[in-house]
């Protein structure tokens, strides 16, 4: 083989290398878009639906979890979002026709990361509807016990700002609320998302307290 | 060439991927603290590492290899981002509980080994059951970490309470810690009780 040949090969096989890569690239990425494209829609609705849900449980509107157009419809009966420029949007609750309350987005800091939370209030901007949890990275069996329903739903008419935590299984007055046992942490970061969110909202929405 | 039944038998026991060549450590510590999770992760990994096997095998002659390595981490990534994107569109609670998890199966270097070590020579045929049974290899020791984790942990088999009021949870086998010590617990039963005759043997 004389030295022509050999470079004429040598560029063979390096255009035949990128050639192999482009193809095989341009073969994979145009499936994944293809499976991307078929599912987007179904993605978005999942997200929507969990947001969704989030607001309905903080504003304790009772809806069947497993009917996605049950929580569809409760939503667009009882909440109306509401626009804010400069900051996240906040929801107000419509119960029998008029407005019973507010859903507010809140995000706190947790033990290991961000909480972010959807919190109810009664008009007063005081008294708790509920909250739900929509990002935690507390420890598993530890603080991410936090969105056990039991945590949640114990908020249900308590009064900000929250001023202690209690023993797991004892009795909680409306300023206190249970801890979990071997989680003081995370419960703590939860108690003052709740009374940080309580203190700011009137201010930072130009909401009128209501009796 | 070993024969099927054989390459099969060994990738569960003799060459198990996870107690024999410690391999895909990461995600054994990190998925295995409910079962729910583990079953997922396990059946994303049988998925990507019998495809990414069986499509490395059958490009195999084609491949040029200067750039196999950059060829097999795009298969084995598209393949991925499939099963994440499926999971989001159809099992979005799971998908959200396992995180970051899902994507970093393209790190888990069982499927970057077995398709170099493995399916880069041999038929896709042989490469598919090495892949799967690889894959199952995986799946089972996780399955039994994660079984006595979130018993040990939380009480409780596939989120049903199982062990009555008595049982306080053991809270460290939830956590990350927890899994080392189970795996290491793990590998000395069963290389204590299973492999050591065989390995006499051959010596």
């Amino acid at each position: 083989m004389n030295e022509k040949d050999r470079k004429s090969r040598k560029i063979k096989d390096g255009l035949y290398t990128i050639f192999f890569m482009f193809f095989i690239t341009v073969v994979f990425i145009s499936i994944i878009s293809f499976i991307y494209v078929k599912t987007r829609s179904k993605i978005k609705l999942n997200e929507q639906l969990k947001l969704k849900r989030a607001i309905l449980f903080a504003g304790n509107i009772e809806y069947d979890n497993s009917n996605e157009n049950d929580i569809l419809d409760k939503y667009s009966k009882y909440v109306k979002e509401i626009e804010v420029e400069n900051a996240d949007n906040y929801f107000e609750i419509y119960k029998d026709g008029a407005k019973s309350g507010y859903v507010f987005l809140v995000t706190g800091p947790g033990l290991w990361g961000k909480i972010d939370t959807a919190i109810g209030f009664k008009q007063d901007l005081k008294t708790m509807t509920g909250i739900e949890f929509l990002k935690q990275n507390e420890t598993p069996g530890l603080g991410a016990r936090i969105t056990e329903t039991w945590f949640k739903e114990q908020f249900e008419n308590k009064v900000a700002p929250i001023e202690k935590a209690v023993g797991e299984n004892k009795e909680a007055g409306i300023k206190e609320f249970n801890a979990i046992t071997g989680a003081t942490s995370s419960s703590k970061a939860v108690m003052k998302i709740i009374n940080k969110s309580a203190k700011n909202v009137k201010k930072r929405y130009d909401l009128m307290e209501e009796e | 060439m070993p024969t099927n039944k054989k390459l099969f038998k060994d990738n569960l026991l003799k060459n198990n991927p996870v107690f024999a060549q410690i391999l895909g450590i990461c995600s054994t510590l990190a998925v295995t603290n409910s079962l729910k999770n583990t079953v997922v992760m396990s059946a994303g990994l049988i998925f990507v590492l019998s495809l990414s096997n069986v499509i490395i095998s059958m490009i195999r002659k084609k491949i040029p290899s200067k750039i196999r390595m950059m060829v097999e981490v795009l298969v084995i990534a598209s393949l991925v981002i499939i099963v994440d994107i499926i999971l989001k569109a159809y099992l979005p609670v799971i998908s959200r509980k396992l995180g970051p998890y899902v994507g970093l199966i393209i790190t888990n270097c069982i499927i970057m080994g077995r398709a170099e070590a493995f399916a880069i020579t041999n038929k896709p045929g042989k490469s598919f059951i090495d892949g799967f049974s690889s894959a199952l290899g995986y799946s089972y020791v996780l399955l039994v970490i994660a079984f006595f984790r979130e018993l040990l942990g939380s009480g409780e088999i596939w989120g049903v309470r199982v062990l009555g009021d008595w049982w306080i949870n053991w809270s460290f086998m939830v956590m990350a810690g927890g899994a080392f010590f189970m795996l290491a617990i793990f590998i000395w039963v069963v290389k204590g009780l299973f492999i050591q005759v065989e390995e006499e043997g051959s010596a």
